[in-house]
């Protein structure tokens, strides 16, 4: 399944949320990092068809999002969106909500229907809670209930903006697990460069509507080899500085104070390095 | 106990292959006797899945009347659901009953100096009633719509299921107000037409607006055309055979409308 974007922006009024972007995306988990307005949420909407873009097009296994009706259709055939923001109805169980979505995604057959529901709800550990009404559930399983309408029919693509906020770590684990062993493609909106490092197989990071980095994992992490470094004082012109648990201060970027040592980057290294460099302007 | 389930009769039970009598004295038979239960574990490996599945399936909220009745009368199932998500349908039914009855109340009420009497305040409110009741059945769903957005349902059937079922309550009751009303018997039937070309104009506009907000929207227009329509005949005007015939032609319009928005719009709905 190949998901594309071609010279895909939005634009709302004269802010440009998304610059002109061309992104091609294959089978395998891929992390979109970025800060807060940088346009990740805009184009995981544009790809998922809840928003239409300015120019460009869009196609979800060969099928235009941005075509006719009947192409849009089945584009969304398969395609599961988590937004960044559920609201649920409050009268709602999590089984009649999940049900529901279900319809929506042309499940018709009842039987075939409740099994679908149920496995999903297994999925993301609320199977024991299927009967309670959504408004009597916690936070993080409202996130789960929310991933789950995401899963319906495993979708070829899944679209899921920042679905591990209100999740403890353990359900986070779990969400990963739940990824990393799925067919298809993943696109995952997060600010947990931690969750790219051990999920993603490549990472987009998009800065004031553009794209600032297109690669692996190891790629960007090689971006910052030799400029994370850690010692008693801090690099002059660092980045970032912190005091780590051990006493030691780490410095991204920067020169190496004296008797400090290189250590390995991580992920979130990489970010703030390339984030350092990255070009100003003015997105939604 | 005299006798005990066999395997045939477990899997004869689980197949609905007994007879409601024999199927009946099994319940009661293993209800009340722990080695036949004990019994049984053996041929359902998965257990956890199977009572989840029935804990699901019992506790299930029974849906409410007017779903049932739809049941009744042939509904596919998938439809029901589509249509008993804007919680409660009962919502939009009470709006809507609420409605018919204070048009009824204000319109029995009016003072006769009101230039056209009941029948001009009755045609001003009885078609912005259906606008209600189908309101009423988005808002409940309407901050999910996000997600229902970008699954492959029909747009347009979506709209057109929910409104059918708001309007099978607000037309009728309407009807029946202003048959309880004896200034207004010659009325009942003429906001029909005004009353579905503002429903129709509501579903064109949910499709970039919050239900509230195209509610508002579309009874702050019907409003100023009633005002401007004072200086021509009057909202009286609808009823004569032009009124109607341009009620006929502005909901055709409008549907034409709703279809391509509902269908070629790039996104949304």
């Amino acid at each position: 399944m190949t998901a594309t974007l071609t010279d895909v922006s939005k634009q709302y009024g004269r802010t440009v949320a998304l610059h002109p972007t061309t992104l091609r995306l294959d089978e395998g988990v891929v992390g979109l990092l970025g800060p807060n307005g940088a346009g990740k949420t805009t184009m995981l909407r544009v790809l998922s068809s809840a928003l239409a873009p300015s120019t460009g097009t869009v196609t979800v296994a060969g099928h235009a999002v941005t075509g006719s009706h009947a192409e849009r259709t089945e584009a969304r055939r398969r395609i599961g969106y988590l937004p960044q923001e559920v609201v649920f109805p409050r009268g709602m169980t999590a089984f009649g909500f999940l049900d529901y979505i279900a319809v929506l995604k042309e499940w018709a057959d009842t039987a075939r229907r409740h099994d679908e529901v149920r496995r999903v709800l297994g999925l993301v550990g609320l199977g024991e809670r299927a009967t309670v009404k959504v408004k009597a559930l916690s936070g993080g399983q409202r996130r789960r209930l929310a991933i789950a309408q995401a899963l319906l029919g495993d979708p070829a693509l899944l679209i899921l903006d920042e679905p591990t906020t209100g999740l403890d770590p353990e359900q986070r684990a779990s969400l990963r697990g739940l990824l990393s062993g799925r067919p298809g493609t993943v696109l995952i909106s997060t600010h947990q460069t931690e969750d790219v490092s051990a999920l993603c197989d490549r990472v987009v990071v998009l800065d004031a509507g553009r794209v600032r980095f297109d690669g692996t994992v190891p790629e960007l992490l090689a971006t910052a080899a030799g400029r994370v470094h850690q010692g008693a004082a801090p690099s002059p012109g660092a980045v970032q500085t912190w005091r780590t648990g051990t006493g030691l201060i780490r410095s991204v970027g920067g020169r190496p104070a004296a008797g400090s040592s290189t250590v390995e980057p991580t992920v979130e290294d990489a970010y703030l390095l390339l984030r350092s460099t990255a070009p100003e302007g003015a997105v939604a | 106990m005299s006798w005990h389930v066999d395997e045939r009769a477990w899997r004869a039970y689980a197949a609905g292959e007994l007879d409601p009598v024999a199927e009946t004295a099994f319940e009661q038979h293993v209800t009340a006797c722990p080695d036949c239960r004990a019994g049984a574990r053996p041929l359902v490996p998965d257990a956890g899945a199977l009572w989840t599945a029935v804990h699901a399936e019992v506790t299930r909220p029974r849906r409410p009347w007017p779903l049932r009745l739809l049941a009744r009368l042939g509904v596919p199932e998938s439809d029901l659901v589509v249509v008993g998500a804007a919680r409660d349908l009962l919502l939009s039914w009470s709006v809507a009953v609420g409605a018919a009855v204070c048009c009824a109340f204000l319109t029995g009420l009016a003072p006769v100096r009101l230039p056209g009497g009941p029948p001009a305040l009755f045609l001003l409110l009885a078609p912005l009633i259906p606008v209600l009741a189908v309101v009423a059945t988005y808002d409940t769903t309407d901050p999910f719509r996000e997600v229902t957005a970008t699954t492959p349902f029909s747009k347009l059937r979506l709209a057109l299921l929910r409104t059918t079922a708001a309007l099978t309550a607000a037309v009728p009751l309407t009807v029946a107000a202003a048959l309880a009303v004896p200034a207004l018997h010659g009325y009942f039937a003429t906001w029909l037409l005004p009353g579905l070309a503002l429903t129709v104009a509501t579903l064109i506009l949910l499709t970039w607006l919050t239900a509230r907000v195209a509610s508002a929207v579309v009874a702050a227009g019907w409003l100023a055309a009633a005002s401007a329509a004072a200086g021509a005949g009057g909202i009286q005007a609808v009823t004569t055979a032009a009124g109607q015939a341009g009620s006929a032609l502005a909901v055709a319009v409008l549907a034409v409308v709703l279809v391509h928005v509902t269908t070629n719009h790039g996104a949304a709905r």
